[in-house]
């Protein structure tokens, strides 16, 4: 469904990405993982449409949509959770909710959607009127998960979301994205620090590692394998070393 | 009761005041962008008022809906012409760059309106001109009692309009947040779009009373300089206070002429503006940005 | 120092020549274009010292010109020596910067440009109200009023600002002040007052403008004590200087070129056409050609010019 064809990525005149491919299929929940600083936010920007590739393409449902502006791409159904949640701090909780819901056939679904958000998320209706400010980390990025899914994206994307969170708050968070994932066929296309908490959930994964895909494959296999326990799972090879 | 009559004068400037930094706030408030050639654009919106009252006999106040079209229009003009392209540049530069604009703007427009209608000054007189309500004593100016009600609608219109409407929210979120606001499937060069449109067409009740008092091509910066100590005295980005900022700065005005005379009238507010900018740079009234 | 020594020779070619002119050529019309033209490149340069390389947004000029003008105005009409009277005009505008200079630096940009704007129109407004009428001179002064002198006086003081320019900002002075306009924060961290370097900047750019305004207070026969204090004085040399290029030497001079001739192309008719079409050229600027039209030959070879805004 959404297919990233040898992209090339630059900050001004710093190249970010290089030659990256990547898959996501219908419904499929796929994981990007890799070191700080290696190009996961970058990539997940320029699906989104606030950076553009210098070279290769990005195809949604068979259309390229890497030239176009952002508004454009949430309009064709692909919506971001962006890094650090960027919330309106000052607007309410209401608020924010009804702006995820702002294109045309979103805002006249609304009404259901918000039924749905606060079903899976009733915190959220409990903070209605608060001011996105004042909530917690946890319940802010609840907030930001929730104000992406009001425009009834058919795609997810997810910028490194347990940053800060306790174990706890981020298990939380899971449920309801296994679940809007599986029950609602929204796929889910996240990056992450935490490697194992994004093996452990995901269908496909990829690693990334200085702008490049370094390996790839089902989400378990790679869990399993000796490449990624080496590099992320801090796993150190028997040599008297102590924790 | 002097000081009385001295204040009603205060309050009435004081609305028009804030009338005319409401649409210089909103462009900055929203998209960062200093127009210091508001003054001027609002007094070719007299112009029009003018020439609609000389040629067509239409009232000021009537003409307002008119006017209000017109300077949407050269607010869309404006922006796709000029404005636009500052979108390229980051945020810092986007101030600088928007002044140095406007600077060029204020002569072009003032310029032209030499060259289109000399350089004499006229004013619209209708026939309640100069005319007053007597209230217990008090002079009440007919042309300034329209002049409150005005500001009055047109700030809570506008408050209205920012937090009630859909559109009004989205350019909220655009100025809290313009990338975040992408990621809603908000067209956020559609936004600036209207936005400066609307920070020009908001100041057409403005452009419509100060026609009743004097036009000429080069008087539009100080009705600037009334709009950026307004920024400063509210608070910048701080819309919902513009209009007390205004009623304050308009007593201050009052209080300094009943104590040392007219013709240091522009000084108080200034000699005031200059003492918050030194001590209190984020404004005199309390509240976070109301965008 | 190649270029350099290149650049020195044609300075002093420039300057021969126009020493030069009042000797070859009869006339008036030229040398009052040309004092014009001196004047505006040295409050341009005033100017580009605070906007250009200190990266202070100084709106508020005008008061500087003005009080430059009427202290050099005061003390000439009551008997001093003109060349002394400038000076007094170039110092009296300095202690003015030092008295609104200090608080002000306090704030930051665009506080800065406000805020010094504000005091420009308090001193428009005040003058006007303190000196309401025209400014004469007593007869004799008419009388023996020499062109020429004026004509080489301006032409010293904008050579004087060209090369103090020159000197300074190749000088370690210069190099603290520039720092402290790209970046001030990290200007702080290796330990460069910016405080010090933004007085330094402000007290050399009023002394010129200062001295700028006793030359107009010299030159001008009669006018009103206002005029001076005009906010025209304090938006023109910034214009000019960024449509020139601010941040550079050659960029002031060559937008006074432009100016100067805009407004005596266009002198005969209504309007001031001329300051319309500069309007229009800063925005084009601006927008587009953000180093000034110094930095158009290097546009049109292909490199990007670097933006000093």
């Amino acid at each position: 469904m959404l297919k990233i064809d040898e992209i090339d990525v630059y900050y001004g005149d710093l190249q970010a990405l290089w030659g990256v491919s990547l898959a996501v299929k219908d419904g499929e929940m796929v994981a990007l993982v890799g070191s700080n600083g290696a190009g996961k936010s970058t990539l997940l920007k320029t699906v989104s449409g606030l950076l553009r590739p210098r070279r290769g393409s990005i195809s949604y449902q068979g259309i390229r949509i890497d030239q176009q502006d952002a508004h454009k791409i949430v309009e064709a159904g692909i919506s971001m959770v962006p890094e650090g949640r960027r919330l309106f701090p000052d607007m309410s909780v209401l608020e924010n909710l009804e702006l995820g819901a702002y294109l045309p056939q979103a805002r006249q679904a609304q009404q259901k959607t918000l039924r749905w958000i606060y079903d899976i998320f009733p915190i959220l209706r409990e903070r209605e009127t608060q001011a996105a400010r004042t909530l917690s980390g946890g319940e802010q990025q609840m907030l930001a998960i929730a104000r992406a899914l009001m425009s009834q994206p058919r795609i997810l994307l997810l910028d490194e979301i347990t940053l800060g969170l306790s174990p706890l708050i981020v298990d939380n968070i899971f449920e309801v994205i296994k679940q809007v994932n599986k029950l609602n066929h929204i796929a889910i296309f996240l990056v992450e620090q935490n490697v194992v908490l994004a093996l452990e959930l995901s269908d496909t994964a990829y690693i990334i590692e200085n702008g490049r895909i370094i390996g790839q494959g089902e989400a378990k296999a790679l869990l399993e394998s000796q490449e990624v326990k080496d590099a992320y799972l801090g796993i150190a090879p028997a040599s008297g070393e102590t924790d | 009761m002097d000081i009385l009559q001295f204040a009603i004068y205060g309050l009435i400037n004081g609305a028009l005041y804030g009338m005319v930094a409401l649409g210089l706030s909103l462009a900055y408030g929203i998209m960062g962008y200093l127009n210091v050639a508001q003054g001027h654009l609002i007094i070719l919106g007299a112009y029009g008022s003018y020439w609609l009252f000389r040629i067509w006999g239409v009232d000021p106040f009537l003409s307002i809906p008119i006017l209000m079209i017109i300077l949407f229009i050269i607010g869309i003009i404006l922006y796709m012409a000029v404005y636009s392209w500052l979108l390229k540049f980051q945020v810092i530069s986007r101030l600088k760059s928007s002044l140095l604009i406007s600077f060029g703007l204020m002569l072009v427009f003032e310029n032209m309106a030499i060259l289109l209608w000399t350089a004499d000054e006229r004013a619209v007189t209708t026939f309640y001109s100069g005319k007053v309500a007597d209230i217990f004593g008090l002079r009440l100016p007919y042309i300034g009692l329209g002049t409150i009600g005005l500001a009055i609608i047109v700030v809570v219109a506008l408050h209205l309009f920012l937090t009630k409407t859909y559109f009004g929210k989205a350019i909220r979120a655009t100025a809290q947040d313009w990338e975040a606001s992408q990621l809603m499937g908000i067209n956020v060069a559609r936004t600036y779009l209207v936005s400066f449109a609307l920070s020009i067409l908001i100041a057409a009740p403005a452009a419509a009373v100060i026609s009743m008092r004097v036009i000429s091509p080069g008087i539009g910066v100080e009705w600037t300089n009334y709009g950026l100590v307004l920024v400063i005295l509210a608070g910048v980005g701080n819309i919902n206070s513009i209009l007390p900022a205004g009623l304050f700065l308009g007593l201050i005005e009052a209080i300094s002429v009943y104590l040392v005379g007219a013709p240091y009238t522009g000084m108080a507010g200034l000699v005031v503006f200059v003492l918050v900018l030194l001590f209190k740079p984020q404004g005199l009234f309390k509240g976070r940005a109301a965008l | 120092m190649g270029t350099d020594l290149k650049k020195l020779i044609l300075f002093l070619l420039m300057i021969t020549l126009f020493a030069l002119i009042p000797i070859v050529i009869k006339g008036d019309y030229l040398l009052n274009v040309l004092f014009l033209l001196f004047l505006y490149v040295v409050i341009a340069q005033s100017s580009n010292i605070m906007v250009g390389y200190g990266g202070l947004l100084n709106v508020g000029q005008a008061a500087f010109f003005g009080t430059g003008a009427l202290v050099t105005r005061l003390t000439w009409i009551s008997g001093t020596p003109f060349y002394l009277a400038i000076l007094l005009g170039g110092f009296s505008a300095v202690a003015l910067s030092g008295f609104i200079g200090l608080p002000s630096l306090r704030l930051r940009g665009h506080y800065f440009a406000i805020g010094t704007l504000a005091l420009a129109i308090i001193a428009r407004i005040t003058i006007g109200n303190l000196f309401p009428g025209v400014s004469f001179i007593p007869n004799e002064y008419i009388v023996g009023y020499s062109l020429i002198l004026r004509y080489y006086l301006a032409l010293f003081l904008s050579a004087a600002i060209i090369l103090i320019i020159y000197l300074v900002f190749n000088s370690r002075l210069g190099l603290a002040i520039l720092s402290t306009r790209d970046d001030e924060e990290a200007a702080q961290a290796i330990g460069v007052n910016i405080f010090k370097y933004k007085v330094t900047a402000f007290a050399l750019s009023s002394f010129f403008v200062g001295l700028a305004g006793g030359l107009f207070a010299f030159f001008y026969i009669s006018y009103y004590y206002y005029v001076p204090f005009g906010l025209l004085w304090s938006f023109e040399p910034i214009l000019i200087t960024f449509v020139g290029g601010a941040g550079t030497i050659a960029g002031p001079i060559l937008g006074s070129i432009l100016f100067v001739a805009l407004k005596e192309a266009f002198a005969f008719t209504l309007g001031e056409i001329s300051i319309l079409i500069f309007g229009i050229v800063l925005i084009l600027v601006i927008l587009f050609l953000p180093g000034g039209l110094v930095s158009l030959p290097q546009k049109l070879r292909g490199r990007t010019g670097k933006p000093i805004v």
